[in-house]
């Protein structure tokens, strides 16, 4: 075990983690999507988990740092809450869902998130942009809500390279990628019904269970009612 | 077996392919080198080939005709070089010889020795005849190390570069150590060319230090950025350079595999460094046991698909595996696990094409040119509004005046310089107080450019900068591989805003906006391509804040560039009653004659493509370009009725 | 519903591919040769082409349709039988290369990325094909065209107009030739 240095508060943790895992796993929350412990290299794409650590001269992303004994680290910074506010908004730019109708039932992470860094769940000032995807998408036995969905990549993840079935990948590039699949709709594929890309999509984008009511496919009329 | 040391091996490699060069040149046959690097073909080179062909069997005589790579000198294509020794005058170089002029220059040139000096840029080499290419500023101000043999050379032959001493480099370091090669590289202070500027030496060192059973070095030659080309202009006329680069770094950092990353875009750079490896192999210069030493390399080709963000080296790697190219997390870096998880160098083309020189002249010699901390040449595409464009390699310290107005010429048609861009997509657009800039990894950087890959657009008077910063967002926010917020959303936002300004819908708000997105961005991406894409935006913000100004509180885009602010209207005291010339040129029949006969454009048609502009003989010269757009008079298009009485 | 000709033109392209592949090694890594070793051979790659691939290298579809789309190079539909590229690099936007593209879109009546419904002709932009001094540039049918201008893209489309006719007139002599002798 190793102790460090938390917003003043000293935590003990085994060695070999990440500064987001030892926060975690001590109750100190750190907004995060992308993370899963299996991944062999951190993903570091949601850019949520920032921290500022002593002896870097800017905030990091908490889950690319491996804990050292006596290391400061800081979480509540004001360059550390620029970035989060700022990736957060722009996250909420296309994700298009409202607590009312959200599937997790409280448990979604971008809310909690927005209430840690206190912030709307409104994008302004910037703009709510358009994305060229349908309110529901078939993926295999999988129904999916690409409106909801922020390009974590957890699900692509534990369906590759820890379940081994490859029915989800990411597809297209940019601004346009998506999570989608070969295999054709009504087509089952290399799917098991593991339900294990549902178990980590932090945003509810992803289940098992028949579309929802023709309401939600809305976005338009999903986004108006305010989040 | 008699056993040779690599240096005598090469030495009589060397001796052969001159003998072989000797009976192929016979002194009483002319000699035509012909550039026919891809911008040479572009500008025609292929037909101008094709005319001195079909001139010389019509008239019988005998000339050799060589395909050689780029001399830099792009605005002067299709460039010939020719050689007629019977003529008594030296080599000259011919600028933009299109096929009449090919055939003309056989009829007065090799049948009757009359040079057409008219058509001559220059003499290759000092003479007393004429003036020689070699005194004009354009080539007397550039020293070149890497591109020195370009455009000189067959780049398909092997022996024309084992004649001037080729595979010299790689045979002395053989005969010595990888140490040697790490030290002499480290003393040199190469700083990698692919636009970080990353000392070279502590790469290779790190890389050779790196407990593994295999090693690989990789080319990095996606030449990406739009407006830079020197790398495919090196592959295409020098490759065998870049082979005897990378074989010296994989010698030193213990590697046996390597990798050529090329652009698919770049099909003749493919095809050119194929054949090189080929023939390096076959002459046992690359492949197993190379010149007889226990060193054994193998290099392959790998073309890139077409994915900007691929030059950053993790997503480069990714690539290679038959992944999506997106950027990974670092460290590790790819000199401790890259491609396969193996210690993996990726140098960039000038890079590993820079080595050899510094091991044949020395570490010293190399620090001798260019600045303390950034020795040696820059290569840069010089290109947009400038009379000289092409490449140009010069001192590092050269400042932008020297470069942009001494050797490529200044600005052509009169106008004024306002804005220079540096390192493409990653870079920005530095202003007129910036001229005095030194070219160099630090003071490019502190301006807020930065060298990247060795792009460089000058601009002129008629270039909008939030115009220019809108185009480079609209790249990079294509190019983005999507795996991270800022970049992937973040960027898409820039081009929004970018975009309404351009459109004169912009807000007040807009740039204070710009100018904290583009800090987010910098700041919170995860690769380099998002760290650096708002940099366009943020120089031209500090710099030409004016003009977005203007574009959101007058609506008025002071270059009379953005499409959407600006109107064409016909001045009738300037526009010449009966002249037609506009009528036909406009593609949307935008154009209509006014009662009086004179002619006047209907605002709802048109396009604004200015090519009225072009079109209006300049005597008159009635065309005339306003911002804001509702400055323009209107002119009611004529009854049908009217117009006909 | 596709048409006879099609189906078989899919068909052939599918036992070609199948006949190519074991040039490959099976290899992750040779995923992206192979894609465009099909491509040159096909100019797109159809769904079934990618399904073989993935069954030859042993991956899912998925991973293979997730690299494909990756890369600006693939495409999933047969183009044009004229290509026409339209750079848009610095220097090209620099010296009007979006007008040149909107000319070709205007021409031809569709937008870029788009193949016309004969497909004669396909339109795309491409970032920089490397030849700034000579911008703006065009690549029609690979072949490079420096200092485009909308009245060069006239003459062009006047060139294939031309072509198309003596094709036809050709084909029509043989048909003639043919009937003649028969």
């Amino acid at each position: 075990m190793i102790a460090l240095d938390v917003d003043g508060r000293t935590i003990q943790v085994e060695a070999g983690i990440t500064v987001l895992e030892a926060c975690l796993q001590n109750g100190i929350f750190i907004p995060n999507l992308c993370f899963v412990k299996t991944r062999k290299r951190p993903h570091a794409s949601c850019r949520l988990c920032f921290v500022e650590i002593d002896g870097l001269d800017r905030p990091v992303p908490s889950c690319t740092q491996r804990v050292r004994d006596g290391m400061k680290v800081r979480t509540d910074t004001e360059p550390v809450r620029r970035l989060q506010r700022s990736a957060f908004k722009l996250l909420m730019s296309t994700h298009i869902c409202t607590p009312r109708e959200c599937p997790t039932q409280g448990r979604c992470q971008l809310i909690r998130t927005a209430k840690l860094l206190k912030v709307s769940l409104k994008p302004s000032p910037l703009e709510r942009l358009e994305r060229d995807v349908d309110p529901v998408v078939r993926l295999g036995p999988l129904v999916h809500y690409p409106y909801r969905c922020v390009l974590c990549g957890r699900c692509v993840h534990v369906c590759g390279e820890e379940s081994g079935h490859g029915l989800l990948t990411f597809a297209k590039r940019g601004f346009n990628t998506v999570v989608a699949t070969f295999v054709s709709e009504g087509e089952e594929g290399p799917c098991a019904e593991c339900s294990a890309c549902v178990g980590v999509c932090p945003t509810g984008a992803l289940t098992l269970e028949a579309p929802e009511t023709a309401e939600s496919e809305e976005p338009g009329r999903a986004a108006d009612s305010g989040g | 077996m008699h056993k040779l040391d690599p240096e005598k091996r090469l030495a009589l490699l060397a001796e052969e392919a001159r003998k072989r060069q000797a009976q192929a040149s016979r002194e009483d046959v002319p000699t035509l080198r012909i550039v026919m690097s891809t911008c040479g073909l572009a500008a025609g080179a292929a037909e101008t080939r094709a005319a001195f062909e079909e001139a010389l069997e019509r008239r019988g005589l005998e000339a050799r005709i060589v395909a050689v790579g780029c001399l830099g000198h792009c605005y002067a294509e299709p460039l010939v070089v020719i050689h007629h020794p019977a003529s008594g005058f030296p080599p000259l170089c011919y600028y933009n010889i299109d096929p009449g002029k090919a055939r003309m220059l056989v009829d007065s040139f090799l049948l009757d020795g009359d040079p057409a000096l008219e058509y001559v840029l220059g003499a290759m080499v000092p003479n007393d005849l004429l003036p020689a290419v070699t005194d004009f500023p354009r080539f007397s101000m550039e020293q070149r190390v890497v591109m020195e043999h370009c455009g000189a050379i067959d780049p398909h032959s092997l022996d024309d570069y084992l004649a001037l001493g080729g595979y010299g480099a790689l045979a002395t370091a053989l005969g010595r150590s990888p140490g040697w090669v790490l030290d002499e590289v480290a003393r040199s202070g190469l700083r990698g060319r692919g636009g970080a500027g990353f000392p070279t030496g502590r790469k290779w060192r790190l890389a050779a230090e790196a407990p593994a059973d295999s090693k690989v070095v990789i080319c990095n030659a996606d030449e990406g950025d739009p407006g830079a080309y020197m790398d495919r202009t090196i592959m295409e006329s020098n490759p065998h350079q870049l082979l005897e680069g990378m074989a010296l770094c994989a010698y030193a950092v213990g590697a046996e595999e390597a990798i050529v990353y090329v652009r698919a875009e770049y099909p003749l750079a493919v095809r050119t460094i194929q054949r090189a490896i080929d023939d390096a192999r076959k002459a046992g210069l690359l492949g197993e046991r190379i010149l007889g030493s226990d060193f054994s390399l193998h290099i392959r080709v790998f073309q890139g698909s077409g994915a900007f963000v691929c030059g950053e080296e993790t997503a480069l790697i990714q690539s290679i595996e038959g992944r999506r190219g997106m950027p990974q997390h670092r460290p590790p870096y790819p000199v401790e696990a890259g491609l396969w998880g193996r210690p993996t160098v990726v140098n960039n083309v000038k890079t590993l094409s820079t080595v050899p020189a510094i091991l044949t002249r020395g570490a010293h010699w190399f620090r001798s040119i260019g600045t303390e901390k950034s020795p040696g040449t820059a290569i840069f595409s010089v290109v947009g509004n400038v009379t000289h464009a092409g490449l140009v390699e010069i001192p590092m310290g050269t400042t932008l005046r020297t470069l942009i107005f001494d050797v490529c010429g200044g600005i052509p048609k009169k106008k004024a310089f306002k804005a220079v861009q540096i390192g493409g997509p990653s870079g920005g657009c530095l202003s007129g107080d910036f001229l005095d800039t030194s070219i160099d990894f630090d003071s490019l950087t502190e301006a807020g450019a930065m060298m990247g890959s060795g792009g460089m657009v000058v601009m002129d008077e008629d270039s909008c900068m939030v115009d220019v910063a809108r185009y480079f967002l609209d790249f990079t926010q294509n190019e983005s591989c999507g795996k991270c917020t800022f970049c992937r959303i973040g960027t898409r936002h820039l081009l929004l805003i970018l975009d309404r300004i351009t459109k004169g819908e912009g807000r007040e708000e807009d740039l204070e906006l710009l100018d904290t997105l583009s800090r987010d961005i910098r700041d919170g991406s995860l690769c380099g391509l998002g760290k650096t894409a708002p940099n366009p935006v943020l120089t031209s913000l500090r710099y030409f804040r004016d003009e977005y100004e203007a574009h959101v509180r007058e609506k008025r885009c002071p270059a009379l560039k953005c499409r959407a602010l600006t109107a064409f209207y016909i001045d009738l005291d300037k526009c010449a009653r009966g002249c037609d010339a506009c009528v036909g040129c406009c593609p949307v029949e935008a154009i209509f004659t006014t009662r009086g006969r004179k002619k006047a454009i209907d605002q709802e048609l048109c396009v604004k493509c200015g090519e009225c502009v072009t079109a209006c003989p300049p005597e008159y010269d009635a065309v005339v370009r306003v911002s804001p757009a509702h400055l323009a008079p209107i002119i009611e298009r004529p009854q049908p009725s009217e117009g006909r009485g | 519903m596709k048409d006879d000709a099609r189906l078989s033109e899919e068909e052939t392209m599918l036992r070609s591919i199948e006949a190519m592949l074991p040039r490959f090694e099976k290899n992750r890594a040779q995923l992206i040769p192979i894609l465009q070793a099909i491509q040159e051979e096909h100019q797109y790659l159809s769904r079934e082409a990618m399904r073989l691939v993935a069954d030859y290298l042993e991956i899912s579809p998925s991973e293979v349709l997730g690299v494909a789309t990756f890369y600006n190079q693939f495409r999933f539909h047969p183009p044009g039988r004229h290509q026409i590229k339209v750079c848009l690099g610095t220097a090209c936007h620099v010296a009007g290369g979006d007008i040149i593209l909107e000319n070709f879109e205007r021409k031809l009546g569709i937008r870029e990325g788009e193949t016309t419904p004969d497909r004669e002709y396909s339109v795309e932009r491409v970032a920089c094909v490397g030849c700034c001094a000579l911008a703006p540039v065009a690549v029609v049918d690979d072949k490079v065209i420096g200092h485009m201008q909308p009245s060069k893209i006239e003459g062009l489309f006047l060139q294939f107009d031309l072509q198309r006719e003596q094709e036809k007139a050709r084909e029509a002599g043989e048909e003639a030739d043919a009937q003649a002798g028969s």
